[in-house]
């Protein structure tokens, strides 16, 4: 919304010369990266790639990386048109999983070159001289051994070819620097070579006496997956000593500790973690439920449902690989014939396997007094009230809403407005607001003073016109629009809804703790009207709101656990779409 | 070389003597092979005598059918760890905190990791250190400290360079014999004549000048290092002040006695604070000056800046906000009720990249000029270059114009409440105007 009213008045005027001017240095930057890094090789390769290079047409490059913020818009709004035609198995939606990632598919950065990308390392062990010839012809290069041992772990080159490095320059100097044994270590882990790992913990042990946190990670790494899984149990404390361990730490030292069976010590870690505020990464509790199989160990099997309420209470979606961890481990409960199926859920909240409905993504009157309380004072009045607006405005507000009836449906007008570039704003906000009058619903309508000055876009007949059918609020030029949207909206009831296709992510992150954050996704989910189809004129459509909350549940009989797929890539903002339901035969 | 090797399995007393045999014997032989070898170099498969420079200490592997093997792979872990333990860390004795020393040797450990740290760090700087939360932070401020004693020993050896140099010049005039002093027809300024004219101009401006005031109410929203970079900037600002030809008379509001900002002014300036041509007080600039006569400039306003005025009184939001915090000046001049205004930046640049705020010295400096020529292509210069490609030329600028016309009016701030109170009386008005077009 802040978007739109800035681009109205100073965006558009600097948008044309944008375009204009933009894609050239871009080009040229691009081109002259090219030309560093060969020109640095050999004079041949510099005049292939410097042909390449011409015929590279800068629009492609402009299409390619400066879409600007208007025009993204237009192509997300065309592309959910489009797919709404062909009905494509993705419907477009606001809040399901990957749909951010498919709007911003088509405008991926190019591929950017490094210099020292520039450098490959040798296939095979070279001697210490090869390596003296070899520095040489990089002299540009400074720290050469430490960024060729990072090319080594880039490629993955096999530890021969590190080891003939560090030769070269254990010869050359008569001592291998601190920063050389780390990478090299980096690169031992990497391709689990257990017993180079030892050695170089060795040396490390026997010459330094305190190493520092990235280095105590990559042994406690190593040393976890291996008989002398304890020594990284030292290791961890060393870490706490001057900070807190990371939670790749705690969860390498639990899976060191589940492997060598030793399952009060992990809880023990799992806790302590958890006491720390660190949220274990997904491979560690799958960990957990990996050796929690086909054990019979009530003890157990209570720290498990433990973990499965944990990613409820803090919102965590497992991915496919713990789901698939944890479905195994409910059938292998001996005793009890739990079954796992993978489903999707309809829209009625009803789970197409079980005829069960899931838990309703309305809040309770509890819940929602707080959020609404949390709302006005920490995102309406914030920490000054006259950040956003007044405190006459708010007041007026308020006496604005005490005195109506309440609405069904508040509209966010500037955002509504600027769906499409086919229609002038004021006809675009007419039809929709028309469109749901007609179902006889309550409407409010947002707006801010400058649209009763009737500019062309906004014509003061059709202004009026829209104002015959819904009531209309209009706020300063300054002031910002949403936190009346929300507040009206809050104040009108639960049953009311309201439409804008903000992600309300800056009001989001006002609210001061986690829970309350979690409860305003909810509720923002379950009440957020989203314009999905507009066809001037033809067809106005919505997107459906869900009617369940996407949280892991239970009754006890049932789990029903949704799950984020391998291949989509989902974004803070969203949910999974996809479940695992299991029943108790 | 392969006795020296096999002495140093054996006596590994010699250590230190030995590592200064490999750093200095063996490798500059090895070179001469090398480069004498140079000529066959034909396929680099080919294994030469003296690859094998440092022998393993495990035979078995050198008869390995591997042909890698050729090469030694493990010497450089004999090396290794016929080295001394590192003393990293000289814990003195003051440290006695254990998580104080632990903090030290991290930084050691750090810097031998290759992560940009200071070479010196005082025991005041370990415990903001340690307050630091997070590694990142603590990285973060580790960076901070290096890029400070860099530069302070930049300017340091540049300055003993010039020193240097001057020392030099003397003694060759000595050596010639030209020990008198320069003659010269010209009269010698002292930069001691310089200050009086500085600040008799600036005396004056406090009587007869033009007031431009520095609301320094923003001290809560800023942390410790933005108030200290605040003050620096303020410190400059003052600079550039006093050395116009027709300063302002400077207002430092909002002022409080013994407020961390205020004491950073005196720990800053030391005795001059007291000595300074400049207003301080802990009145708010709408208790000194008449409302209507104050214009607030802030980034934030919808209001434009046409042409500077000599009759009014600017006020500047003494602020640095390295996350952008918008809104905020706008929201004091909102509170106030005072008119906004901000610099006409796109109309005379074409703006490239970065916010549209400026730091307080930037602002002194365009404003000065503003003052002195009216001109704001001279004034605008001061804007920093990476933020915009060119200025505008006159054409872009005059369709500009007749653009801004229509909408400063839409954006103008309507400081009245009384639309505010019937938000739909202009609409029905409008509405009773197309029912009358219509009728007619």
């Amino acid at each position: 919304m802040a978007f739109f009213y800035v681009s109205s008045f100073l965006g558009l005027q600097t948008l044309g010369k944008y375009h204009l001017f933009w894609p050239a240095p871009r080009f040229q930057q691009l081109f002259a990266i090219i030309f560093r890094l060969h020109n640095r090789e050999h004079v041949k390769s510099f005049i292939t790639t410097s042909q390449s290079a011409v015929p590279v047409d800068p629009n492609t490059t402009h299409m390619l990386s400066t879409k600007t913020r208007s025009e993204r818009r237009d192509g997300e709004k065309r592309e959910g048109m489009a797919r709404g035609d062909t009905s494509s198995p993705h419907p477009f939606s606001l809040f399901s999983a990957g749909a951010a990632k498919r709007r911003s598919k088509n405008q991926e950065e190019p591929f950017m070159i490094s210099k020292r990308n520039g450098i490959q390392p040798p296939e095979k062990p070279l001697s210490v001289e090869e390596w003296e010839e070899l520095r040489e012809e990089f002299k540009a290069v400074s720290k050469f051994e430490y960024v060729m041992l990072e090319q080594m772990i880039k490629y993955n080159s096999s530890i021969d070819v590190a080891k003939s490095l560090l030769s070269m320059v254990a010869t050359r100097k008569g001592d291998i620097s601190y920063n050389l044994l780390v990478k090299y270590l980096a690169l031992c882990i990497k391709q689990e070579q257990l017993a180079e790992v030892f050695d170089v913990f060795d040396i490390i042990k026997l010459r330094f006496k305190t190493l520092e946190p990235g280095a105590y990670s990559l042994l406690i790494k190593g040393l976890s997956g291996s008989d002398r899984w304890r020594e990284a149990l030292l290791l961890l404390e060393e870490i706490k000593k001057v900070m807190t361990p990371s939670k790749a730490n705690y969860g390498d030292c639990i899976k060191g500790a589940l492997n060598n069976q030793e399952i009060n010590l992990a809880y023990e870690l799992y806790h302590e973690m958890l006491a720390k505020e660190l949220i274990p990464n997904l491979d560690t509790l799958q960990a957990f439920f990996d050796t929690g199989k086909c054990v019979k160990d009530d003890q157990l099997k209570s720290e498990l449902l433990g973990i499965l309420l944990y990613l409820r209470e803090n919102q965590i979606y497992p991915g496919e690989t713990l789901m698939q961890s944890i479905k195994l481990w409910f059938e292998s409960i001996p005793g009890e014939k739990w079954k796992g199926y993978i489903t999707t859920i309809t829209n009625s909240g009803k789970c197409p396997v079980c005829n069960q409905h899931l838990e309703t993504i309305h809040l309770n009157e509890e819940e929602y007094n707080i959020l609404k309380a949390k709302i006005i004072k920490d995102v309406i009045q914030g920490t000054d009230v006259f950040r956003k607006t007044t405190p006459q405005e708010l007041e007026e507000f308020r006496n604005f809403v005490e005195n109506h009836p309440p609405y069904d449906i508040v509209i966010d007008g500037l955002n509504v407005a600027k769906v499409s570039n086919r229609r002038s704003e004021s006809q675009t906000l007419l039809d929709v607001v028309s469109h749901l009058a007609q179902k006889n619903l309550r409407l409010l309508v947002l707006g801010r003073k400058h649209m009763l000055t009737g500019s062309p876009n906004w014509k003061r007949p059709i202004v009026a016109a829209t104002q015959k059918k819904a009531d209309f609020f209009f706020a300063e030029n300054v002031s910002e629009d949403d936190p009346f949207l929300l507040y009206a909206t809050l104040h009108s009831g639960n049953h009311c809804k309201f439409l804008t296709r903000d992600l309300l992510r800056d009001h989001k992150a006002c609210l001061p703790d986690n829970l309350t954050r979690h409860l305003f996704f909810k509720w923002q989910r379950g009440h957020q009207m989203v314009l999905s189809h507009y066809w001037p004129g033809k067809r106005i459509k919505f997107q459906p709101i869900p009617t369940y909350d996407t949280v892991v549940q239970t009754t006890g009989d049932t789990w029903h656990i949704p799950y984020d797929e391998q291949l989509v890539e989902r974004y803070s903002y969203e949910v999974p779409t996809k479940w695992l339901c299991l029943q108790r035969k | 070389m392969i006795t020296v090797w096999t002495h140093h399995l054996k006596m590994m007393f010699f250590n230190m003597l030995l590592r200064n045999i490999v750093r200095h014997s063996v490798f500059p032989v090895a070179m001469q092979k090398g480069t004498k070898k140079d000529l066959f170099l034909t396929t680099p498969q080919k294994p030469f005598p003296c690859r094998t420079l440092i022998l393993s200490p495990t035979p078995k592997k050198q008869f390995s059918s591997n042909p890698t093997e050729k090469l030694d792979l493990d010497g450089w872990k004999n090396v290794m760890k016929s080295g001394m333990q590192e003393e990293v860390s000289e814990t003195s004795e003051s440290e006695k905190d254990s998580t104080l020393a632990a903090t030290r040797e991290l930084v050691e450990m750090w810097r031998l990791a290759g992560v940009f740290v200071p070479e010196n760090i005082s025991e005041e700087e370990l415990k903001t250190l340690m307050e630091c939360s997070t590694k990142s932070s603590k990285k973060k401020y580790l960076k901070f400290l290096a890029c400070k004693e860099k530069l302070k020993k930049a300017s340091k050896a540049k300055q003993e360079k010039r020193r240097e140099a001057k020392m030099e010049r003397l003694e060759k005039a000595k050596e010639n014999g030209t020990s008198e002093m320069k003659n010269t027809f010209l009269l010698k300024f002292w930069s001691r004549s310089f200050d009086k004219v500085y600040n008799w101009r600036t005396a004056q401006a406090m009587i007869f000048g033009q007031p431009l005031v520095f609301d320094m109410a923003y001290e809560n929203y800023m942390s410790r290092r933005e108030m200290e970079n605040t003050v620096n900037q303020l410190m400059e600002t003052e600079g550039w002040n006093r050395r116009a030809v027709d300063p302002f008379h400077l207002h430092y509001c909002n002022l409080k006695v013994d407020s961390p900002y205020h004491k950073e002014f005196v720990k800053r300036y030391g005795e001059a604070w007291d000595n300074l041509l400049v207003t301080v007080t802990e009145q708010s600039h709408t208790d000194v000056f008449p409302r209507d006569k104050l214009i607030y400039l802030t980034a934030d306003s919808p209001n434009v800046m046409k042409t500077f005025e000599h009759d009014k009184i600017y006020i500047v939001g003494s602020m640095v906000d390295r996350s952008i915090q918008t809104g905020l000046s706008l929201a004091h001049a909102k509170r106030l009720k005072l008119t906004t205004q901000r610099l006409p930046l796109e109309r005379y640049l074409q703006w490239e990249m970065g916010a549209k705020n400026l730091t307080i010295d930037q602002m002194i400096r365009i404003l000065l000029t503003l003052k002195d020529t009216g001109d704001w292509m001279e004034a605008l210069k001061f804007v920093p270059k990476r933020k915009y490609k060119a200025f505008s030329d006159e054409s872009v600028y005059s369709k500009y114009k007749t653009n801004t016309q229509s909408r400063t009016k839409i954006f103008e701030f309507n400081g009245s409440q009384e639309r505010v109170k019937n938000p739909f009386a202009s609409s029905r008005n409008s509405l009773q105007r197309q029912k009358k077009l219509v009728g007619n």
